[in-house]
């Protein structure tokens, strides 16, 4: 197979930087292996659990499912951006205070999720996290422990 | 997936340009949802694909043409209909479904020319557009033309777009806004592709309906409008979001009788059926209700 | 660990019944938990499989020369190239069964029969995609009930593993599908039927299941000069080394086997699973492997039993259970793996937790040409208390006592004897079902609902036996500053057993929990333990890091009296040390292990006088909706109770309790793997194999431990892992019968299947 590479430049975790690519490679395995960030992971492979979840100009993707050339020009963030100075944001404290994970391998996405519905929408409901976090599966069921963490973490950042 | 190449026109003439009549392995890839799961499993192995993203200024936007009419641009996102507060206006039935539709990240890149021209049967949006008489806007190597939804998706997965042709829109007609709702069915988990989708539109005045679009989704190849459920309510008087008990048993057994309903894993041809009797009604009261 | 807490801050305060916060909490919201899934090895060659597509056939050719011609291909690799290296590859914890990659047939669509090489996965996908095999189709057998006696036979000849005795009867026995025939007799049974007031008899069924965890099968195995290392995501290293150790004729020092966190394993990952065949492909390659399965392929590898349980009772004219017979036909799938363990261990509580003086039970592991089945999270119990739980209910109905009081009559209690022959000790059976009634307000006014949207509610409570006999050791090295690591192979994937164990050392020790490090699992250092499955480990290695714990406090208040000092934790153990060496030096190694106690069953009579260390207990009460309309169900409320002895971790232990009752929920209600009638799986994705997700969650759930203690556990504790899916399917189907008056024998509890019951109640079925 003879592939045809492209250097991409885009902006990591508030960093420049620059990859070299071929059109077939998703935006999650550069991020993983070229910047060896592994809190974005593949698990189903298809944009339903969501541990791939990185946020692209400003939104969150399935990193799994997004060809990297597509991020050219953009700004990229993942899980590893959320702790500034090795300080937890409110909302990765509020999921380790509500046991909000188990096994962990999903709670990078619910995190980044989480994190984009409050910047929007600082006081949601219940339901308003139940659709926001619709698209991202736990397979430890930690789902009413994640509820209330989102819940946690919007009260003490109101 | 192995390698392809990867071309990101700027311009509708240069993407046409870029597609081909007679190649399979050749498409264009807008928000790529879709498409990457198709290339994932090897499904779809392309030679080429010819990306959308560079067009959005062009093919992205959300606006009313001279007649009033909303017009969604063909790479405009599911993330950006769903913020529009002209699609709220305009086509709030679109507003009100879209956080059930999909999941966020798939809204965030998933375009309205994706949804359409994907026709996987399971989508929702088309149901909901073909209810609102949309008509899809089409360019090709040989100019451009318009398509009712419910001619352009022609079966299961089947379109009549040709494949050097690209979906720059969806026209809704202002005239067409009515009350209208969408109800997704699911059967096996909460959040899944629909079992069936229902979607109505009501032109009314004064407690009557005055015309009526009955489309139903999902359980069939393709979007399907029950022309019988459509005649009986044709006409029909309401008060709150009731209807005459004869008219509402018409429209079930047209709902029930006129489709060819399909067995798969989310439910039997019957039980299907069923769903559709039972969600047509709850689908009209919705609507009714505003 | 927590370096911020200081050395002496709790000294003397309690660390167990704590709860203190998960150790690796930090490292998992940012991103940085280690799971083999991150490993990155420089020379690494990816594998990737290609697997049959019949269910049955046998090996004509396998075409592999396109795969080869790919540039970018390292190598091919086939089942007889293995045999160059691996004279016997065969594996398997009961049965020598399951060959690494297919030799001379393939048994189940989906078994591995060759293996691509590439430095570029990519690469070695799109390879493996052109390997081609011709085969001579075979006949198939897919169900259980007909497999137990057909003619049709998936191997010619069973191989049981020299490991359990009750297998050796099996060795070389042809013509067969059983794998397991585990019998209980026990009273004269035909007597108590004959005398009867009441007889009852269901068959009840369960379906395939898969695990799904998040963390894909990965392994990595790495070739040394003379040894192999395998960085493995396993619930079980310490079994990884000795299989692969036993596979290659070496010593089990020449094989290393390592873990990091686990992205999930419910039962997955015990075992060998594909550690067998990455260390082939290392060895035959002298290079670094590295596989990582994608979510469809873990549907080929492991799953959990579909079951027939046909079950049958004899009431008395007072409410009484006077003999129960059970059998249960457990589809095992074309390779034994554990499911023999499954069959009898759990087996043999098929009857329920209730007195029962005449028992019967036939619970037999049916070999079939489907994927292989396993342990899955409550190994087997689910699949019982389903079918158990839901007769005991139509009993409780048709004889018009209320289904708790029923319970309650025939609930086992603590000193009476439990029908295997095994006394009940620390068992809260009646307590559980008081707790849910309480919490449900069993004895006020429920609202039934109306027009299309019926309610109904249900309780279920089922009981499971520990894996015994079986061994854990755990090794405590306390360093000169007084800082403890404590060296165990119990495996974290999600249950927070490092912090249970940190408290368990910090309590002995008198030093705060968070002061304590555990390591993860790396056979090179990590003492023996079995495996970290069925709910094993807060028992028994729970003992063997307590008795270590102790063993090195013995020896530091040794060395803090030879120093003329009192032991007070950390600071008299670093002042202690100085002293000593005169600097700061030296270690105190604390070892301990710990055996569970058990005795095999009588051949004749299948009963033990001990066949549990401890019992589990779990029970749920649902209240649901049913939209009468469409078959819906909505769940409005989930009580879960169990029993888990003294809690070490107590909000640990209620998320154990819910993840558990969730993820039956899933497997009550919508999970299923769908086999076409040629044995290939339709839907191996999370697209089309639904798990819960977060609008599937009942609108209140709430958990509860009640207060117990294990006499004979550590610190009065036992297993919790698995409890809280006991009672979750029957429950279910037992509020939907209170609610809409069907009874459901089959999982899941699809709304049409719902809808169908409903409308042939009324005599009006829908058509097919």
């Amino acid at each position: 197979m003879s592939v045809a590479t492209r250097t991409i430049h885009f902006t990591l975790n508030g960093a420049p930087v620059s990859a070299t690519i071929a059109p077939h490679h998703t935006l999650l395995e550069v991020v993983r292996d070229t910047f060896g960030l592994n809190g974005a992971r593949e698990s189903c492979g298809q944009g339903l659990c969501g541990c791939c979840t990185l946020m692209v100009n400003g939104q969150s993707v399935s990193g799994c499912l997004t060809l990297a050339a597509f991020a050219d020009g953009a700004t990229v963030t993942t899980v590893e951006n959320l702790a500034v100075d090795g300080k937890l944001s409110p909302l990765q404290a509020a999921f380790i205070e509500c046991g909000a994970f188990q096994c962990g391998f999903c709670t990078s996405g619910f995190l980044l999720m989480a994190t984009e519905l409050l910047e929007s929408n600082p006081r949601p409901t219940e339901g308003e996290i139940r659709n926001h976090l619709s698209g991202n599966l736990c397979r430890c069921a930690t789902y009413p422990e994640v509820v209330r963490a989102v819940q946690l973490a919007a009260e003490r950042m109101a | 997936m192995i390698p392809f190449e990867l071309l990101e026109p700027r311009t509708l003439p240069e993407a046409l340009g870029m597609l081909a009549d007679d190649d399979t392995a050749v498409r264009p890839i807008g928000g790529g949802t879709a498409l990457m799961l198709m290339m994932k499993a090897s499904v779809f192995v392309p030679r080429r694909l010819v990306s959308l993203r560079g067009l959005g200024e062009a093919l992205g936007r959300i606006e009313l043409d001279a007649e009033g009419a909303l017009c969604l641009g063909g790479t405009a996102t599911l993330a950006a209909l769903e913020a529009s507060d002209l699609v709220r206006a305009h086509a709030p039935v679109i507003t009100r479904a879209l956080p059930h539709l999909s999941n966020v990240r798939v809204r965030h890149v998933a375009t309205v020319g994706g949804a359409l021209a994907h026709a996987d049967p399971h989508m929702d949006l088309p149901t909901i557009l073909a209810a609102l008489d949309a008509r899809v806007r089409i360019a090709g190597p040989a100019g451009h033309r318009t398509l009712p939804v419910d001619e352009l998706i022609t079966g299961y997965y089947e379109t009549a777009l040709a494949r050097n042709e690209i979906i720059t829109g969806v026209t809704i007609p202002a005239a067409s806004a009515g009350k209208a709702a969408y109800i997704k069915c699911t059967t096996r988990a909460a959040d899944d592709w629909p079992a069936l989708g229902v979607a109505v539109n009501l032109a009314c005045s004064a407690g009557r309906i005055d015309a009526a679009r009955v489309v139903i989704g999902a359980a069939t190849d393709k979007p399907t409008r029950v022309s019988g459920a459509e005649a009986a309510l044709r006409g029909a008087t309401f008060s709150g979001s009731t209807l005459d008990h004869a008219v509402t048993e018409a429209v079930r057994d047209a709902v029930a009788r006129e489709v060819a309903y399909t067995s798969d894993a989310q439910g039997s041809a019957a039980y299907k059926r069923q769903l559709a009797r039972v969600h047509i009604v709850r689908t009209l009261t919705a609507a009714l209700e505003g | 660990m927590d370096t911020k807490v200081s050395p002496d801050q709790v000294i003397d305060a309690q660390q167990v019944g704590r709860s203190v916060p998960r150790m690796e909490g930090a490292a998992k919201v940012t991103g940085r938990a280690e799971y083999i899934h991150n490993l990155r090895l420089p020379g690494v060659l990816h594998g990737k499989v290609f697997r049959s597509r019949i269910a049955h056939g046998r090996i004509l050719s396998i075409d592999t020369s396109a795969a080869r011609a790919v540039a970018g291909v390292h190598s091919v690799v086939t089942g007889e190239d293995i045999r160059r290296i691996i004279p016997e590859p065969y594996y398997g914890p009961a049965f020598h069964d399951q060959p690494i990659l297919a030799l001379d047939k393939v048994r189940y669509v989906g078994e591995p029969v060759a293996a691509v090489l590439a430095a570029d996965p990519h690469v070695a996908e799109y390879a493996a995609g052109l390997i081609t095999a011709e085969y001579e189709e075979l006949p198939a057998v897919f169900n259980e009930v007909e497999a137990a006696t057909s003619s049709i036979c998936v191997h010619d000849e069973l191989k049981p593993a020299i490991t359990f005795p009750d297998l050796k009867h099996l060795k070389g026995k042809r013509n067969t599908n059983v794998a397991l025939d585990y019998k209980l007799r026990r009273g004269d049974v035909s007597a108590a039927f004959a005398s009867a007031a009441h007889v009852f008899e269901h068959e009840f069924h369960t379906q395939h299941i898969m695990h799904t965890p998040f963390e894909p099968f990965v392994a990595l195995a790495e070739p040394l000069d003379d040894s192999v290392t395998i960085h493995s995501s396993s619930q079980m290293p310490a079994y990884v080394r000795l299989e692969i150790a036993r596979l290659l004729g070496w010593p089990e020092n020449k094989v290393r086997a390592r873990t990091a966190y686990l992205g999930g394993g419910f039962g997955a990952k015990v075992y060998v699973k594909i550690e067998p065949l990455v260390v082939a492909l290392a060895l035959l390659a002298r290079r670094p492997v590295k596989m990582s399965l994608t979510m469809e392929e873990q549907f080929y590898v492991i799953g959990k039993h579909a079951t027939t349980f046909r079950i049958k009772s004899a009431i008395t004219a007072d409410g009484r259970i006077a003999a129960r017979k059970c059998e249960v036909f457990w589809n095992g799938g074309a390779y034994a793996d554990i499911g023999p363990r499954v069959s009898q261990k759990s087996g043999f509580t098929s009857t329920g937790p209730y007195q029962i003086e005449c028992a019967e039970i036939d619970s037999a592991e049916i070999y079939t040409n489907l994927p292989p089945a396993g342990a899955f999270r409550g190994f087997g119990i689910p699949q019982l208390v389903w079918a158990y739980e839901s007769h005991t209910d139509i009993i409780a109905r048709a004889l018009k006592i209320d289904p708790l009081e029923f319970r309650r009559r025939n609930i086992l209690h603590d000193g009476q004897e439990h029908p295997t022959g095994t006394v009940m000790r620390d068992a809260e059976f009646d307590e559980v079902l008081v707790r849910i009634a309480a919490r449900m307000g069993w004895d006020a006014p429920f609202d039934r609902g109306t027009g299309t949207k019926r309610r109904g509610r249900g309780i279920a409570i089922g009981v499971k036996a520990s894996i015994a006999p079986t061994t854990s050791f755990a090794l405590v090295n306390v360093s000169a500053d007084g800082s403890a690591v404590l060296f165990c192979n119990t495996i974290d994937m999600g249950q927070a057993s490092n912090t249970a164990n940190a408290q368990l050392v910090a309590e002995v020790l008198g030093i705060p929990a968070e002061r304590v490090k555990v390591t993860q699992a790396d056979t090179d250092v990590t003492p023996f333990d079995m495996g970290t499955l069925g709910s094993r480990s807060m028992f028994h290695m729970g003992h063997a890091v307590r008795l270590a714990a102790e063993h090195a406090r013995t020896q530091l208040e040794a060395l803090c009296a030879e120093g003329g000092l009192t032991y007070t934790g950390e600071q008299s153990v670093a002042q202690a040390f100085r002293k000593k060496f005169g600097m700061q030096a030296g270690n105190i190694f604390g070892v301990g292990h710990y055996t569970s106690r058990y005795q095999p069953a009588d051949p004749a009579t299948g009963m033990s006088k001990e066949v549990t260390p401890f019992w589990m207990i779990g029970g749920t009460g649902i209240e649901l909706e049913v939209d009468t309309e469409t078959g819906h169900v909505t769940i409005l409320r989930m009580v879960n109770v169990v029993d888990a002895g003294r809690a070490i971790n107590p909000r640990v232990v209620e998320t154990q309790i819910s993840g558990a009752a969730l993820m039956q929920l899933g497997q009550t209600m919508t999970e299923e793997m769908v086999f076409s009638s040629a044995g290939e799986l339709t839907n191996p994705s999370l697209a089309y194999y639904k798990i819960p997700g977060i609008h599937d969650m009942p609108a209140t759930i709430e958990n509860e431990a009640v207060e117990a203690e294990t006499r004979n556990g550590p610190f009065g504790s036992k297993g919790v892992g698995e409890s809280g899916t006991f009672g979750v399917s029957p429950a279910i189907a037992n509020a939907i019968d209170d609610a809409v008056g069907v009874r459901l024998y089959s999982l899941p509890l699809t709304p049409e299947s719902i809808y169908r019951a409903i409308c042939a109640a009324r005599g009006e079925p829908l058509e097919d």
